[in-house]
């Protein structure tokens, strides 16, 4: 070890003695060539080149001239671009370099043999590096029994966990067959008080049918009225399919309700209850649990998104009213092009908003209406409203029966199919492959996410969030759009 | 996938270039009233025609003043200056002793003050009756050996002419289109207000255009005036079978999404004409004014009507010049050469600037690298592939909320360190800095600029607030010494907080680029130094701006280190503070295309120092077109890949071992080439003969190269042609010249003067090195340039018919001054009867230790297994060996191995 750190150094006085002598060439013939090697090279005194090309001299290895076209003639020096340097690296892990590397006045090998021209000194340094690479792999070490420690863990809580759901499961599937009892029962009877109400509404049609005849001034009077109704009727309709999105979000909430209170060992189901205490953790729960990793980085992400965004937020207000200026100032008198119009409509814009829509064009913060997230919520927005209000104005004269019936029904059959989806996803999350031990069982539907800066401009703050849920998917959301990773 | 690509690239063209947002020449006032203008409008006539000052100097009147329109009134100074090496100047100005109502702006700084003392003075001139002129009088001054300057008196024209035969070369007003619109007073009802798109130019002083007919005899096709994306050769703009017309526009602007042809003018302007012609002479027209201008490539015919017939015999073209403001300031250059012609006029602006040897290699760009790990990761990315680059860069985001001269903190805590480590692998790194100056009191930059009053007013006199990457933003006025001076002071280590020596700068959206300004700049009536108007120096401000920056990089560096400033906007004279490249291009076929011509161009007008954004700045391109933009840049003066912050990575590792492979190829080239190059740059920078050039430059009568912009010229020694196509199996090669030509990668020999129609292979594009030329090369490769220096050189002598070939090599420190004071090396190889020689050029003391390692013989009937070296008497052997290193090349040509001989000395090397 040490004679030849001290040969390496006596290499350096030649070196530098001989140095104006011009020649990078090494004075260890065999410099570069790895143990393994060596043989090859000493057998005989005509050498091949390893891709059969061409023969070389042993005068010709590392003479500084590149003879074979894959470098086996000049594993010492930097004459053959596609050779590769060995070093020992004594004392640390050896290591094969490009050529390039080779005297180039930059120590890349932790021993120096890199640097043989004399230009500069590379001290041995591989038994420092050495050092910094065993402490690393002490560490890893550590890691490592850490990490068989928290699997331990893992799998005693997992046990824990699949027999509670396993319980849950149980009561679930017991609960499911009094529900579809009574779900059936309700069933028949609706179908009964539907039938007589369609018998009744006949008889009904009939009658005011000759009531209109009968009364045309009358009928002037009520028109209005009429009108208004069936449009309700109209918005109540389309309401409940635009809704239904919607109505499936506000099942999962329920669902995980439901969950809650199934653990709280209370059967009754009510939306009040089932807070706290959960011990199944929700996505939301996990995502908190994930983040302190990169805290910091994400605070800081997080404080510049949010002083930029309102201004972005301000830039796509203006650029969708633009569009929609534009859309409905063309007229069919001018013979201008829509697209001249979008244009000409800069001029009733502020000059800050004429700078921020120009700046917008190479920040590429304008975005499609189809995916513009404010579109839908504004949608969404004016739906409700739209239901809202209708739900105020709808009046039912009495609650009958029927109606009663019809309430208790679709209630019932509602939760029944929210149990039935809880059991098939208890029974789908039991059938997974958790690991040997189950020790991935708490990974179930747990989220990891990493946030990343893309870019940020003064006018906007776009942020990539990493989503790795290990048994569902992995994605990455810029914005409100999400890309599936796979 | 191709669908939706398609429906992309629809929908990009939809989004695109917004036309309506720029001013076309109708409506334009100053160029739509010019082109109205018929041939012999102008009845100006050259009075009291005399030599004053060494100069011919003339008033021109009105033939009959009251047949005029009111406005011309007063009489305009016409003054002919004559300099060294046949350039004639021309200037015509309102007369400052009749009290015009403003000094009309004379661009300042640009014409070069050495260009003073080659002024010839002017003893006398002669009377002449010319024949076909009418029996009218004309002022005969002599120009150079061969050459003359003429002065028609009625109706006056001025043109410089060949002694021997009379033969015209270049003309002003020889269709009597010239126009001057005088300042003068507003009358009542006049409205001098301009509006376009809600911005209103108020325009106090009114109309003062000036507009005039050039003509170039003996021409073929005109060259040059910079910016436009468009073909080399320019196309006519106006007459019989124009289709489209719009002149070429020379104002400039931050274009978003330019397209790859057309006429606009987008971040540059150099009013810089080179005509070429059958005869292989060429001659050059240059109008000093940064003035928005327009000009008009007029077709054969277009004046059929004016009814005023010129002499036929020689084919002419004729172009029609507009600018909105400033003086006639013109410069007549007579060649006879092309080189001539650039050697000319870099006489009056200025010669390139000889740039660091670290510039020339590869620079990696992109918008933006996000923060140090990401730079520590691009750089380490490199290295693991074994790629060579010289530069990295950083774009706006790396500063602290778009404020120059500072870091974003949280992204790059350690700037010092982090240039420290690049630097350690002798790399270097670029950081922009922009003139839009944040309007944030807490800024120190702003703070101070708008204490001092040093921003551009508007039209009232307040400072002018635009909008840029910013928000709300102030301008420097950068025509003001002082302001340049306060400037370049920002760039010392103490003042750029977080700097190093390794760091150098990238001036952008210098045109200026204002977001919510006219047509995405300054409007026109904002306010200069001395109350010069921006619509007067529009064009230059990018140029000033640019030419601050690299004064405070050299005050940096106490006088020692070389500046390298790259600039988007320019002008005349750019070519003394760095690099341009050509703003943002898009990742299609087309714009790489382009980039040859525009490329071309930039160099025949002095701009050498430039390239295209390799991969396309928008858009993401196939592997495949950035593979080949790879081959193509690598072989740009400016090399540098970079990209918009919407596009996928692009860094070389990211598409394939294969693709990897080929990139990693292309840019090794450049760098083996890299002794090449430095010793262009420094022929540019010695005679302004651009590093990349168009084929009629080295071959000025072969008619097939004139229009030929698809291929150039690297020096007078390698010819490349791009692949400009997808899946390309065979392209067509034109090989100029009577002697043959080698390719670069095979060493195969093709025949010159004819169109070859070749195989093309996805390695590399058509590439070759013309007999009779030696090429110096460093086939090492290494992490940068900087770890070459020491590396030894390949020599490669392609052979022409009778066995000769000659070559230059320069190298100096690579980054300093001294090499004003000699310390370079700059030798002259030449082979004939079988030897090889190294001479010296000039007197150059400096030393190296590199030797050249080999030499290859391309086109050398081997037979001969040694040969001697002298001094020494040493023997070498010669032997078949690889053509290229670093990959499996084929021995195929005839090597001299190790000769062993030093660059710096003086040898001999024998074949026997």
């Amino acid at each position: 070890m040490r004679s030849y750190s001290i040969f390496i150094l006596l290499l350096f006085c030649i070196a530098s003695f001989i140095r104006s002598s011009s020649s990078s060439v090494p004075k260890h013939t065999f410099l570069g060539i790895s143990p393994q090697d060596e043989d090859y090279y000493k057998s005989s005194d005509s050498i091949k080149c390893k891709d059969g090309s061409k023969k070389f001299t042993k005068s010709q290895l590392n003479d500084d001239f590149c003879d074979c076209p894959d470098g086996t003639d000049e594993p010492g020096t930097s004459a053959c671009p596609t050779a590769k340097f060995y070093c020992r690296n004594a004392g640390h892990v050896s290591l094969f370099l490009f050529s390039s590397r080779v005297n180039d006045g930059i120590c890349d090998c932790c021993d120096g043999s890199d640097e043989y021209d004399g230009r500069v000194k590379c001290p041995n340094a591989c038994w420092e590096a050495g050092k910094v690479a065993r402490d690393r792999l002490v560490k890893k070490i550590n890691t490592y029994n850490e990490g068989v420690t928290l699997r331990i863990k893992e799998i005693e809580q997992a046990k824990i966990a699949i027999a509670k759901d396993e319980a849950d499961l149980t009561k679930l599937q017991n609960e499911e067959k009094l529900l579809k009892g009574i779900v059936e029962e309700l069933k028949e009877r609706k179908e009964q008080i539907e039938k007589a109400e369609e018998k009744e509404r006949l008889q009904k049609e009939k009658e005011e049918n000759e009531k209109q005849k009968a009364e045309e001034a009358l009928r002037e009077n009520g028109k209005a009225e009429e009108e208004g109704k069936v449009e309700n009727e109209k918005v109540e309709q389309e309401a409940n399919s635009e809704d239904k999105p919607k109505e499936s979000t506000d099942d999962d909430d329920k669902i995980g309700n439901i969950e809650d209170s199934f653990v709280n060992e209370d059967p009754n189901v009510d939306e009040n209850e089932g807070e706290p205490t959960s011990k199944v953790e929700t996505s939301d729960s996990s995502k908190t649990e994930a983040v302190p990793l990169n805290k910091e980085e994400k605070h800081a992400v997080k404080n510049k998104h949010e002083s930029a965004s309102p201004r972005h937020n301000d830039d796509s207000t203006v650029s969708t009213e633009i569009d929609q200026d534009a859309g409905s100032k063309v007229s069919p008198d001018e013979d201008k092009k829509a697209e001249s119009d979008a244009s000409e409509t800069t001029e009733g814009l502020s000059r800050e908003e004429l700078g921020r829509l120009v700046a917008s064009r190479w920040t590429g913060e304008e975005t499609s209406p189809s995916s513009d997230p404010s579109w839908l919520e504004k949608i969404q927005k004016t739906v409700k409203n739209v239901l809202d209000a209708v739900n105020i104005f709808k009046t039912p004269v009495n609650i009958s029966d029927a109606a009663h019936v019809r309430k208790e029904y679709d209630e019932s059959s509602a939760k029944l199919s929210k149990i039935q989806s809880r059991i098939s996803s208890l029974t789908q999350k039991l059938k997974h492959d958790f690991g040997p031990e189950k020790e991935f069982y708490a990974f179930y539907d747990r989220c990891f996410e990493i946030k990343q800066n893309k870019l940020r401009t003064p006018s906007c703050s776009t942020l990539y969030v990493y989503k790795v849920c290990p048994y569902k998917q992995a994605s990455q959301e810029e914005g409100h759009m999400t890309t599936r990773l796979g | 996938v191709a669908f939706l690509f398609l429906i992309f690239l629809a929908s990009q063209t939809v989004h695109s270039w917004k036309k309506d947002e720029f001013r076309a020449c109708d409506q334009t006032p100053f160029c739509k009233r010019a082109r109205f203008r018929k041939p012999g409008a102008c009845t100006l006539i050259a009075h009291d025609v005399s030599i004053s000052d060494g100069d011919l100097t003339a008033k021109l009147i009105p033939k009959a003043p009251h047949d005029q329109d009111q406005d011309q009134i007063k009489p305009l100074t016409l003054s002919v200056s004559v300099y060294q090496d046949g350039i004639m100047r021309l200037k015509i100005d309102e007369d400052p002793s009749l009290d015009p109502p403003k000094k009309r702006f004379q661009v300042a700084d640009v014409v070069i003050s050495e260009f003073e003392t080659k002024k010839l003075w002017l003893q006398s001139a002669s009377t002449e009756k010319i024949n076909g002129d009418d029996g009218g009088l004309s002022s005969v001054v002599y120009l150079s050996d061969g050459y003359e300057a003429v002065l028609r008196h009625d109706p006056f024209e001025v043109y410089v002419r060949e002694k021997a035969g009379n033969r015209r070369v270049v003309s002003l007003n020889s269709h009597g289109l010239f126009d001057f619109e005088q300042l003068r007073v507003k009358k009542e009802d006049e409205d001098w207000e301009e509006r376009f798109r809600g911005h209103t130019d108020t325009r106090p002083y009114g109309p003062q255009s000036i507009s005039f007919d050039v003509s170039f005899y003996g021409s073929d096709f005109v060259y040059g005036i910079p910016e436009h994306a468009s073909s080399f050769a320019l196309k006519p703009t106006r007459g019989p079978g124009v289709e489209e017309s719009e002149p070429f526009r020379l104002f400039n602007l931050d274009v978003f999404e330019y397209l790859p042809e057309s006429p606009f003018g987008i971040y540059g302007s150099i009013p810089f004409m080179v005509s070429h012609g059958k005869s292989g002479q060429s001659s050059g027209f240059f109008w000093l004014n940064a003035a928005e201008m327009q000009i008009d490539v007029l077709a054969k015919g277009w004046d059929a009507e004016g009814g005023i017939l010129m002499p036929t015999e020689q084919s002419r073209i004729d172009t029609f010049w507009m600018s909105e403001a400033g003086i006639v300031d013109t410069f007549f250059f007579v060649g006879p050469g092309p080189k001539d012609v650039v050697k000319q006029y870099v006489s009056v602006t200025g010669l390139p600037a000889m740039p660091q040897l670290f510039s020339t290699g590869y620079h990696q760009c992109r918008w933006n690298y996000r923060d140090e790990e990401d730079v520590e990761n691009v750089d380490s990315k490199f290295d693991e592939h074994d790629i060579p680059y010289d530069v990295l860069w950083l774009d706006i985001e790396h500063t602290d909320g778009k404020r120059y001269f500072t870091w974003d903190k949280m992204l790059f805590p350690h700037p010092d360190e982090m240039q420290r480590k690049l630097a350690a692998k002798g790399r270097h790194m670029v950081t922009i800095v922009d003139p839009h100056i944040k309007r944030d009191e807490s800024f120190h930059l702003h703070k101070d600029a708008s204490q001092r009053g040093y921003y551009v007013k508007d039209a009232t006199g307040k400072d002018y607030d635009g909008w840029c990457w910013p928000g709300s933003s102030s301008y420097p006025d950068m025509l003001n010494p002082e302001i340049r001076s306060w400037w370049a002071e920002k760039f010392s280590y103490d003042n750029y907080v977080g700097s190093t020596p390794s760091l150098y700068i990238w001036n952008d959206m210098n045109e200026p680029s204002v977001f919510n300004g006219p047509e995405v700049t300054m409007p026109r009536d904002a306010l200069h130094l001395g109350g010069v108007e921006h619509r007067e120096l529009h064009n230059a401000y990018g140029y000033y701006f640019h030419m601050a920056t690299a004064e405070g990089l050299l005050k940096r560096g106490d006088g020692k280190d070389r500046p390298f400033v790259l600039s988007r906007a320019f002008f005349a004279g750019s070519q003394r503070y760095g690099a341009v490249w050509t703003g943002d291009n898009s990742a299609d076929w087309d714009h790489l295309r382009v980039s040859v011509p525009m490329v071309l161009t930039l160099g025949l007008t002095g701009m050498t120092f430039s390239g295209a954004d390799v991969g396309g700045f928008f858009g993401n391109p196939e592997p495949e077109l950035l593979v080949r933009w790879y081959q193509l840049g690598a072989y740009y003066p400016f090399f540098r890949g970079h990209a918009h912050h919407d596009t996928k990575r692009r860094e070389p590792w990211l598409f394939g071992e294969r693709n990897t492979a080929l990139m990693r190829d292309a840019i090794r080239i450049r760098y083996t080439l890299l002794p090449y190059f430095y010793t262009l740059f420094r022929e540019a920078n010695v005679s302004g003969v651009p590093v990349v050039r168009p084929l009629w430059m080295e071959f000025p009568s072969d008619e097939a190269a004139f229009s030929n912009d698809e291929a150039f010229m690297v020096g007078n020694s390698l010819l490349v042609q791009g692949i400009y196509t997808a899946r390309a199996k065979h392209a067509s090669v034109y090989l100029p010249g009577k002697e043959s030509w080698y390719d670069l990668r095979t060493g195969t020999a093709y025949k010159g003067g004819k169109v070859h129609k070749l195989e093309v292979s996805e390695e590399s594009i058509p590439a070759f090195q013309r007999a009779g030329t030696i090429v110096p090369r460093k086939d090492r490769f290494r992490r940068s340039s900087t770890q070459m220096v020491h590396d030894p050189y390949t020599l490669v002598i392609a052979l022409n018919s009778s066995q000769a070939a000659e070559g230059e090599l320069y190298v100096d420190d690579g980054k300093s001054y001294d090499f004003k004071h000699g310390a370079y090396i700059h030798r002259r190889f030449v082979f004939s009867n079988g030897h090889l020689t190294s001479s010296p050029v000039g007197n150059s003391r400096f030393s190296s230790d590199c030797i050249i390692e080999r030499v290859i013989l391309l086109g050398y009937n081997p037979g001969a297994k040694t040969a001697f070296v002298e001094p020494g008497n040493q023997k070498a052997e010669i032997e078949l060996g690889p053509l290229r290193f670093g990959g499996q090349h084929a021995a195929v040509a005839v090597t001299i191995r190790k000769p062993g001989v030093r660059v710096a000395e003086d040898w001999k090397i024998k074949i026997l």
